[in-house]
């Protein structure tokens, strides 16, 4: 059985070099059959991982990397299935999506090719339990990624997203090194079991901020996620759904198991995570609610989703630090499930995104309007996942943001007036992200979606192909079973729990199977709710019939010659909240003045456009003085093969040199 | 149960009540206070007129808006008797579902692409999004005081303890009727009286529904004002017995009418900009709150 995680690489590389191979329309199936056979594979392992028979395997590595250990258990399993479930959505949203590029038949074949290693390093990273190996995998997947990323290198704009998104994942690779070699020279292995050896005696501070700057710079924690609103945009729709769904949580998945390791701290490090978690998605939902680009918006509002995991995972390591297991488990499970349920929507909200993308052109949604007449399936489903993402119910999102919320709540419990004082204001904290994600959808959907189109567009748009509806389909599908069957899910996630923390026994309190029935009341009230709109809807339907209804104009408020152009747009939706807060989301305009005695004014032109807080003012301002610094040293790489040379001469003599005055060994 | 029924009571005359307290400050005789129900039953009997650039985004959200209202009035205890729905937490499924209903309200007026239903649209939502955390800290505050986290459980055993409670109770009071009145978009936020468009909140976004979806809407904001009257009365009502128990619910229902309509005929409507400070001091007031509940519990060092 456990032989058959051999076969997940050997069919990926097989399929590499089919891809190769196969003609251009092949190829797109050709990925869709390894992803699919890949998910078969690693998901027939983790299934009955989760179910609690972890499997693991070593391979020799030989005498630098020692034994390598392969394991999948509850977590890894949790996470491997998300990845499968999204990539596989993905690829076959991704075959129709990218129909419309036949004609780029070299880029087609290494684009599939990058996917599917790119399901593959995903995967790995979540099984191999052996520092060095495991950055290898990381790295895979980040450059994998950052290829697939780039789809559209024509467009200078996107080269540079994809830059952007290189230079940052190495920073955190640059983090992450820093923690395996620490670990390395501290305990003298790079298995993952030298975390518990480490942690067992060590403070566990400082390595854990080590790991959750490296791990937070994946998954989008202020201030290290400004690479998300590049690459987000500008990577082809179903690879923004699949990063924005997975690629992300994986930096959640190692945060998860390097806090599984912990020992002690948890106070400091829950509440250090916590804090930062409420800043992060109340920094992501505003970014969100200002942004006209609707794909950029789908990024900041991943950020958001981000700080609602880390409020759930830091209300955990609270929890764990009070010996409140019941916090533990409300906590991380509501974190847990929220990466589950925002891999769903998210890439469901990317994919409904990219089908306006694909029949429009344009990621501005100032440009759009009224697409709910000539696209009326996608707009459903955008609608569904608009809802589900700002946590209402009848939709999953409710199920784990009521399970932080409740671990939120049942923190208050709590004795330290700090935690309580803490507790409160996250709950206040998740009560404003939620009232944003309602007025960044709103203005989103209504936007896009509603009212009437606001420019002419270049094609009349359709409803996209079936192929690229199916998948979303099969999205709401699984969105559904979990909010109908919420208490089933939230038993699985308690099994993983009650085996995750390695460093104190958490048995699953009795408050949490309370916590598993009043899941199953909740679903039952969500449809209730669900019945009761369809009663009063049965009520109207009975009522109307056979009443004149008529279709008008809508009231101008006496003005009768409206034009599209009047209506409200994204921009003025979010003004005044932008307005309000305009310390953190910066507006730059550009514009010109009207010049004093200027009669017959020509055209102008007018442009405003929102920054990045920390982009523009911490980050920015550091690499302008590094470029700066750098500049200086621009006299080396002059472009003369001669001074080259010299300086190859030069090595070698400091090598002489040093090894002879025993400086170098 | 039996909350579900005073609630629909309550509902029928509290409007009415407002307007006639309106009325008698301004030195008229007013409608009778069922008025506004006749008003409802007159648009329940009515055709519709729809935009041409609706969808049935538009037809749909007003029924979604007041099944939300509906089912918000399941979760509201009455006294000592659960609500249809309640479990541990049951007050987040109270907010989410009224968001639900908002967020279709909001997109139903922007479903008619008028500028005015966006204007107003984009109003509603940004400032029932700073009255959001005032709620919670005010219902986590109560979950301290109580070592419960269900409307009921929490009412119920509020005044065991000591009688400051009632001094918090009174301030929470205060807290929950602004927010009914900034759900309500109500005077200090909005004039649902004005007849500029440009100044109207939650009136401009239903300029475009008529007939029984007008009706609709004008009924859930009818049962939203008398929802939150019943939350404010179950500060106070604790455990007292029935028999004082419904004539207390509907003179307290009376009473906080009256002082909508007192509050509505001698505030003027904040300036349109000033509206989402005077939010935010709900939400510090809130805070205050949960201090003070902080200090009841001892937890205060």
């Amino acid at each position: 059985m456990v032989e058959l995680i051999n076969s997940s690489w050997i069919l990926a590389l097989l399929a590499a070099i089919i891809l190769l191979l196969v003609p251009t329309k092949m190829k797109a199936y050709t990925a869709a059959f390894a992803v699919v056979a890949n998910a078969i594979v690693t998901s027939c392992l983790a299934i009955p991982a989760l179910s609690g028979q972890p499997v693991s395997l070593t391979f020799g590595g030989g005498s630098i990397l020692g034994d390598i250990l392969i394991r999948i258990d509850e977590l890894s399993a949790w996470f491997i299935l998300i990845i499968n479930f999204t990539c596989i959505t993905g690829v076959f949203y991704g075959t129709g999506y990218l129909k419309a590029y036949a004609n780029t038949a070299k880029k087609l074949g290494m684009h599939w090719i990058l996917f599917v290693l790119f399901q593959l390093s995903m995967v790995w990273v979540c099984m191999i339990q052996h520092g060095l190996v495991f950055l290898i995998a990381w790295e895979i997947m980040s450059l994998s990624s950052m290829m697939l990323v780039i789809f559209d290198a024509n467009n200078p704009k996107t080269l540079k997203a994809g830059i952007n998104y290189l230079v940052q994942m190495h920073i955190s690779v640059v983090f992450l090194t820093i923690g395996v070699v620490w670990l390395y020279f501290r305990t003298g292995t790079f298995s993952f079991d030298a975390f518990t050896t480490y942690f067992g005696t060590n403070s566990n501070i400082w390595l854990f901020l080590v790991f959750f700057v490296g791990f937070g710079l994946k998954a989008g924690f202020i201030p290290f996620h400004s690479w998300l609103p590049h690459a987000h945009p500008a990577a082809p729709s179903h690879v923004s759904g699949v990063m924005s769904g997975v690629i992300v949580k994986l930096g959640i998945y190692g945060i998860f198991r390097v806090a599984s390791y912990l020992r002690s701290d948890y106070l400091v490090l829950g509440e250090i995570l916590i804090i930062l978690s409420v800043l992060t998605g109340l920094y992501g939902i505003l970014n969100a609610a200002v942004h006209r680009d609707f794909k950029r918006m789908l990024a900041y509002c991943t950020i958001e989703n981000i700080g609602i995991i880390g409020i759930g995972i830091g209300t955990g390591l609270i929890g764990l630090g009070n010996h409140m297991p019941i916090l533990y488990y409300l906590g991380f499970g509501g974190a847990l499930l929220h990466v589950l349920n925002h891999s769903l929507f998210k890439s469901l909200l990317f994919y409904s995104a990219g089908s306006v993308y694909q029949q429009t052109h344009t990621r501005n949604m100032e440009k759009l309007g009224g697409l709910i007449k000539s696209m009326p399936r996608t707009a459903v489903l955008f609608l569904i996942g608009a809802i589900a993402i700002g946590g209402m119910p009848p939709f999953n999102g409710f199920i784990s943001e009521f399970l932080i919320y409740s671990g939120l709540i049942e923190g208050i419990k709590l004795q330290s007036m700090t935690q309580i004082i803490i507790m409160v204001l996250s709950v206040a904290g998740l009560s404003v992200i939620g009232g944003l994600s309602i007025v960044t959808f709103t203005k989103t959907f209504g936007t896009i979606f509603l009212g009437t189109p606001r420019q002419p567009l270049d094609h009349t748009p359709h409803e996209v192909s079936r192929l690229m509806l199916i998948p979303q389909y099969i999205i709401i599908i699984m969105m559904l079973s979990i909010s109908i069957f919420p208490q089933a899910y939230l038993q699985v996630v308690g099994n993983i729990l009650s085996n995750l923390a390695k460093g104190i026994a958490v048995p699953q309190p009795v408050e949490f199977t309370d916590y598993i029935s009043i899941m199953q009341s909740i679903n039952l009230y969500s449809l209730m709710f669900v019945g009761v709109m369809a009663v009063f809807w049965g009520i109207r339907t009975l009522m109307l019939r056979g009443r004149t209804q008529t279709i008008n104009a809508t009231w101008g408020c006496g003005y009768t010659a409206p034009t599209s152009r009047i209506q409200y747009t994204g921009k003025s939706f979010s003004k005044s909240l932008g307005k309000m807060f305009n310390f953190i989301v910066i507006e730059r305009k550009e514009y010109q003045e009207l010049k004093a005695g200027e009669i017959f004014p020509a055209t102008k032109k007018y442009t405003s456009h929102y920054h990045d807080f920390f982009e523009f003012r911490l980050i920015r301002p550091i690499t302008n003085r590094v470029v700066y610094g750098a500049n200086y040293f621009r006299f080396i790489q002059n472009g003369r093969v001669q001074s080259y040379v010299l300086y190859g001469i030069v090595f070698i003599i400091a090598i002489f040199l040093l090894t002879i005055f025993n400086i170098v060994l | 149960m039996l909350s579900l029924l005073f609630i629909l009571l309550a509902a029928s005359f509290f409007t009415g009540i407002v307007v006639r307290t309106k009325s008698i400050a301004s030195g008229r005789k007013g409608p009778g206070i069922f008025q506004p129900v006749k008003d409802v039953v007159r648009l329940f009997k009515k055709g519709a007129v729809y935009s041409e650039t609706s969808s049935f985004v538009f037809r749909i959200a007003p029924t979604i808006y007041f099944s939300s209202v509906f089912v918000a009035m399941l979760i509201v205890p009455f006294g000592s008797s659960k609500g249809l729905i309640s479990f541990n937490g049951d007050f987040i499924f109270f907010a989410y579902v009224l968001a639900l209903g908002k967020f279709f309200s909001i997109i139903g007026a922007l479903d008619t692409g008028s500028s005015f239903e966006g204007m107003g649209a984009s109003r509603e939502a940004l400032f029932s999004m700073f009255a959001e955390p005032a709620f919670f800290i005010l219902m986590g505050s109560l979950a301290l005081m109580t070592g419960h986290t269900s409307f009921q459980e929490i009412f119920t055993t509020l005044h065991l303890g000591s009688s400051i409670t009632y001094a918090l109770g009174v301030l929470a009071a205060s807290v929950f009727l602004m927010i009914a009145m900034i759900e309500n978009s109500r005077m200090p936020i909005d004039d649902p009286k004005t007849h500029l468009e440009l100044t109207m909140i939650h009136e401009v976004m239903i300029l475009d529904n008529s007939g029984f979806d007008l009706g609709l809407i004008l009924t859930a904001g009818y049962l939203k004002f008398a929802l939150y009257g019943a939350i404010i009365f179950n500060l106070f009502s604790g455990s007292i017995a029935v028999g004082y128990a419904i004539p207390l619910f509907f003179a307290m229902q009376a009473f906080l009418a009256v002082v909508v309509g007192i509050i509505e005929s001698f505030m003027a409507r904040s300036r349109m900009n000033h509206n989402a400070q005077f939010i935010v001091v709900l939400s510090s007031v809130a805070l205050l709150i949960f201090f003070g509940a902080l200090m009841v519990s001892g937890k205060f060092i």
